[in-house]
């Protein structure tokens, strides 16, 4: 009789606890259902995309960077449609953010057309290529600083 | 045990020292993140074993919960082979977690993220830290079916863990092997990956090995002293 008591508690207390995941889980998806953004559905998504806080991926313009210290200005492009990014943040960007490299911006996008980017992160791309021989790969000047 | 010692580990440390050379002195320096790309050599063999040795674990598992009553010896064996692997997955899962970290500071910006990549496979390595937990702290004779019942969980881990870079976006890369059209390993970079796969797999068969033998014989021991126990009752 008491096996019977236990295993039933623990199946209820199971199935709450996995319920609540469960919801969790779901409502988390719902609510950051990607974990970013392209640029052609940041600017599709209208107003939405001025209240939320989000990631958004495309590739570095060419010749777009300009940068002073931890601030920097860029483009993000992606098939053809281009985001002008704006990026004030304690770290500089990380050693592989150059031109024509995948990069995430987070931040608000702004009502002046302008990404305004909090954390700039590179997305590594999945291809693996050696070094053209003689050329370097380019060298961000700085070293990651320890958060 | 000595056998296994003698012939795996020196195949090991031979496969991983060639590996070591093709990673750092053969394979070309990457073109967009530079040296600090031979992570890569440790990091994608680590990941891999961290999903290789948990059906080894799962597999062991069910022989337990299937055996346990029927044949107990059997199921004693499973039993060790079972926490042997386990705990070779938690040492694999922790290297690449570790190495993934160190790797993603300087080319992502960031030490870590929750994408569905990085979630799951830390998932794996909480659900084995909590599997080795339970065993190491319950006492009794239902700890091993609840570690059992534990590996399921991490076998059902294993695929999304493996999927999550196909079926969502994800801070990490999207795969490299086995990837569609622009992706991929440069063919001079597939010998260091080949060397290290086999090197850190070998070593992770003779660790689970030794670790088995040195279960087995925890076993043994356990029983010859709980029958004296009896004996002398």
């Amino acid at each position: 009789m008491q096996k019977n008591n236990v295993a039933l508690r623990v199946t209820i207390a199971t199935v709450v606890i996995v319920g609540t995941i469960l919801y969790l889980a779901v409502t988390g998806v719902n609510a950051n259902k990607s974990y970013y953004v392209t640029i052609h559905e940041l600017q599709s998504m209208g107003n939405h995309a001025y209240t939320r806080h989000l990631r958004v991926a495309g590739n570095v313009e060419p010749g777009s960077i300009e940068r002073e210290g931890a601030h920097a200005q860029f483009t993000l492009m992606e098939q053809g449609n281009k985001l002008r990014v704006d990026y004030t943040g304690g770290d500089p960007p990380p050693d592989t953010f150059k031109d024509n490299a995948q990069a995430l911006a987070v931040g608000m996008y702004g009502r002046d057309g302008v990404f305004h980017a909090t954390q700039i992160q590179a997305k590594c791309a999945s291809k693996y290529a050696p070094a053209a021989p003689g050329a370097k790969p380019s060298e961000t000047a700085s070293m990651a600083q320890p958060r | 045990m000595k056998k296994i010692l003698w012939i795996g580990l020196p195949l090991a440390l031979v496969l991983l020292a060639e590996g070591f050379y093709q990673a750092i002195y053969v394979a070309p320096t990457e073109a967009t993140m530079g040296n600090i790309q031979r992570i890569f050599y440790y990091h994608f063999p680590s990941a891999i074993m961290a999903l290789l040795f948990p059906y080894v674990n799962f597999i062991a598992s069910i022989v337990y919960l299937s055996t346990r009553n029927s044949n107990p010896l059997r199921a004693q064996a499973a039993d060790a082979l079972a926490l042997a692997s386990a705990e070779m997955t938690l040492i694999f899962c922790t290297i690449g977690l570790a190495t993934g970290m160190l790797w993603a500071r300087p080319v992502w910006g960031i030490w870590w993220t929750w994408d569905e990549r990085l979630t799951s496979f830390l998932m794996l390595w909480l659900i084995y830290v909590s599997y080795l937990l339970l065993r190491r702290f319950t006492a009794g004779g239902q700890t091993q079916t609840l570690a059992a019942v534990l590996s399921v969980f991490a076998a059902i881990d294993v695929p999304i863990v493996y999927m999550s870079i196909r079926w969502w976006r994800t801070q990490h890369p999207s795969p490299v092997i086995g990837g569609g059209p622009n992706s991929g390993l440069d063919p001079s970079m597939w010998p260091a990956v080949w060397w290290n796969l086999a090197g850190w797999f070998v070593w992770g068969v003779m660790l689970v090995t030794l670790r088995y033998q040195v279960e087995r014989k925890r076993q043994h021991a356990h029983q010859q002293s709980v029958q004296q126990v009896l004996e002398t009752a």
